[in-house]
């Protein structure tokens, strides 16, 4: 939209933000109890492209560093990175089609579904594993998908998406579930401390297997999305506007919801509920960079996973060896930045 | 030519039906306003016509096409409206909300092109508003923003233009410039406009054709002249009014003079009413509307009925709240029923607090009196008094008592009365 040069000030902002997070993954990956430094992480890094890695020496690197680079921490940012950005995409997605501020992935009931599928998982000690996904992923994704499925069976009223009932049925059902979950955490309370850890959400010892999986259908679903930025603008001039500007309202607002949501099933059923994000950097990202989602939506995929793979090397090094759920770090950090920038910028969606 | 007409339209939200059998043919090129009281319809016939409400009864053509073989696009390319509250609470710039108006030219995966440009660009000379391109429409005064609004509107190239108020909450002097621009683009460009306008004198001087809506039916359609009349206005919006012609436009203008008095209809015969408890709300909303001389009690003060009566300053016979009739209120009453024709009385349910209303009905009955009693469901139990109520009223339907089934027999039965 608009003329060139806003055009062009949009196409470096997205460019500065990709270079920031690169520089920040190295820097992280560099941050640990193991002595490595940033460079490494970048010979690392490059010795595994082809072509280029004829030109990489890595003698001075040990292979214990080169086993800790690339087997426990390079995986573990790309997952932090994927996670953020699926939350961040789809919290901005649902914040612009309800025009409501308050939505978050996980408001048709994708957090409680997978909290209480890997709670049935985790008491009834399925030990399964599957193409790297234990036996927790997949019943936490199974949970998720029933969950939403149910709520947005409730939401459609006379094939007609309904916002209101649509975010009451998520918050019933989220309740009901959480109840169930509650339920089996008091019958089996052995388990109880897993499965705290488990909903706190955390990235730790994943290693590649599920970035193998996940990172294709992830990424095809985030630029879907970036495909419906005109859409998601034009609806916030409202629904009846919107119609009479030619948008198909109602499947528009179907193929948003399912593909944010399923966005979120895919990476929550990995790694846990972690909270926050996906509510705090789409509005960060909106006052900072403004309401077009054309330029919205990318922003905030960058921003949140660079917002997750700090807030991650926090929760694994502050009080270094125990490792802090993510989820914690996340709120901790994020609510009162948060704050601080709605006292600044008293302006909103 | 006929590019856009309507026959038998019939929509409703729920039960109520908003449109009934509107017919409608408009004109290439015209500017059509469409006219009524609050709730005639105004605002849904147009968004009916954007096939916004899509489960109407009845047929739509647009360009000899029927609206429901539209696609939304498609739709969009040929007709673009202007709503009446489009909630502009974010921060994108007036350019940016014009473009907004392409998207039905667009594909999902190209960006804006020449066309795009230069279409916008002209949109925005025409409205003016290519020197604030650049704000914020958050930060741009009402006048500004319902011209961005026409921008945007203009943006999708239409042939035919919908607009549901488009000068409501603008001062005088933005009223006329967006109508100015209208007028303009209806002129010039051979944009057809229809709108909806409250201000009938505004929608007098610039449209070629009303259409007068009164709940939800044209009540007459044709130039101002033809509509703006005294009898239409007054008939449709229940004022007094004068119709001059402006020797400045050479419109007619109307001059409110004051609402309708109502006035008390002298052929009906007078009525008391016994209900309560909400039994009697449909009764005396009709006998306040038939313009009916009417007093209603004894009703205990707070009770629903009691509310609806107090409300329209019907003369009540009244008890203190929760209380069981009083000897001196049935004083009271029993001479204002002395002074009326009919007794009516309601389903009422009747305890022992209330039967005395009832026994003065059977006293005035032995006095010559008419009672009429107006049933609305046969099944209903209202005898709380184990049967004293019960054997009140057989002695009343025993001495001629009229039972009838609803109001409108009531009313019937009212209308012939001087009759018999």
């Amino acid at each position: 939209m608009a003329n060139d040069k806003s055009k062009k000030s949009k196409a470096f902002i997205i460019i500065s933000l990709i270079l920031l997070l690169i520089v920040i993954v190295a820097i992280v990956s560099a941050i640990g109890s193991a002595n490595i430094s940033v460079l490494d992480v970048y010979k690392v890094i490059f010795s595994k492209v082809p072509i280029i890695n004829r030109f990489i020496d890595t003698s001075n690197i040990s292979n214990v560093q080169y086993a800790i680079i690339w087997n426990v921490r390079l995986p573990r940012i790309i997952l932090g990175i994927l996670v953020g950005a699926s939350l961040s995409v789809a919290g901005t997605s649902f914040q612009g089609l309800l025009k409501n501020p308050m939505a978050d992935p996980y408001i048709l009931g994708v957090s409680s579904g997978a909290a209480l599928g890997a709670t049935i998982a985790i008491t009834a000690r399925l030990e399964y594993i599957k193409y790297g996904f234990s036996s927790i992923t997949l019943a936490a994704f199974i949970g998720a998908i029933i969950s939403v499925f149910i709520v947005y069976n409730i939401g459609k009223i006379n094939n007609k998406l309904s916002t209101s009932t649509l975010l009451l049925a998520g918050i019933a059902i989220g309740q009901f579930f959480t109840a169930i979950m509650s339920f089996l955490m008091v019958v089996n309370s052995n388990d109880m401390s897993k499965i705290v850890y488990w909903t706190m959400g955390s990235l730790s010892g994943k290693g590649w297997a599920p970035i193998k999986t996940l990172a294709i259908p992830i990424l095809a679903t985030i630029v879907i999305l970036f495909f419906y930025s005109k859409e998601l603008n034009i609806l916030l001039t409202g629904d009846e506007a919107a119609k009479s500007m030619g948008v198909n309202v109602e499947r528009t607002k179907r193929v948003i919801l399912v593909l944010g949501t399923l966005l979120t099933s895919l990476v929550v059923s990995v790694s846990g509920i972690i909270g926050f994000v996906g509510l705090i950097i789409p509005h960060i990202t909106r006052l900072i960079f403004g309401p077009d989602h054309k330029i919205l939506l990318p922003c905030s995929a960058i921003v949140g996973a660079i917002f997750m793979i700090v807030t991650d090397t926090i929760s694994r090094t502050i009080i270094s060896p125990v490792e802090i759920p993510v989820g914690i770090i996340t709120a901790m950090f994020g609510g009162p930045f948060f704050i601080y920038l709605l006292r600044n910028k008293k302006k909103m969606v | 030519m006929s590019i856009i007409e309507l026959k038998n339209i019939e929509f409703g939200y729920g039960k109520t039906k908003v449109l009934k059998s509107i017919d409608l043919n408009v004109e290439k090129g015209e500017f059509l306003s469409i006219i009524g009281p609050n709730g005639a319809g105004k605002s849904t016939l147009l968004k009916t016509i954007n096939n916004i409400f899509d489960e109407y009864d009845g047929n739509i053509s647009i360009y000899g096409k029927n609206l429901k073989d539209y696609k939304r696009k498609e739709l969009a390319r040929i007709v673009s409206f202007v709503p009446q509250e489009t909630y502009l609470d974010f921060e994108f710039s007036v350019e940016e909300l014009i473009f907004m108006g392409r998207y039905p030219f667009q594909n999902r995966f190209k960006t804006d092109t020449i066309n795009d440009y230069e279409i916008c660009y002209k949109a925005m000379t025409l409205t003016n508003t290519l020197e604030i391109k650049d704000r914020l429409i958050t930060q741009i005064s009402g006048g500004e923003r319902q011209r961005t609004l026409i921008a945007k509107a203009l943006a999708q190239d239409p042939k035919i233009i919908l607009l549901d108020e488009p000068t409501s909450h603008l001062d005088i002097n933005h009223q006329i410039e967006v109508l100015e621009i209208l007028k303009e683009l209806n002129k010039t460009k051979d944009l057809t406009i229809i709108t909806v306008l409250h201000d009938l004198n505004l929608a007098s001087r610039y449209s070629d054709k009303l259409v007068l809506l009164k709940d939800g039916k044209i009540l007459k359609t044709g130039s101002a002249q033809e509509v703006l009349t005294v009898s239409n206005i007054e008939n449709a919006y229940n004022m007094n009014v004068v119709v001059e012609l402006n020797k400045y436009t050479n419109s007619p203008v109307v001059i409110p003079i004051e609402a309708k008095k109502r006035k008390k209809n002298q052929l009906f015969p007078s009525i008391h009413l016994i209900s309560g408890g909400g039994s009697g709300e449909n009764i005396i909303s009709r006998l306040f509307t038939e313009g009916i001389d009417f007093s209603v009690g004894v009703l205990n003060i707070g009770d629903s009925d009691w509310q609806l009566a107090n409300s329209l300053k019907v003369k009540i016979i009244e008890e203190k709240p929760f209380s069981a009739i009083r000897e001196e209120t049935i004083q009271k009453n029993m001479e204002l029923i002395r002074t009326k024709d009919i007794i009516v009385i309601s389903q009422v349910p009747i305890g022992y607090g209330n039967l005395a209303n009832i026994q003065m009905a059977l006293n005035a009955i032995n006095e010559g009196k008419k009672v009429i009693y107006i049933k609305n469901n046969a099944f209903e139990n209202i005898d709380y008094t184990n049967g004293a109520a019960t054997k009140i009223y057989n002695e009343l339907i025993s001495k001629g008592m009229i039972v009838l089934n609803s109001i409108q027999e009531l009313i019937d039965y009212l209308e012939n009365y001087k009759n018999i």
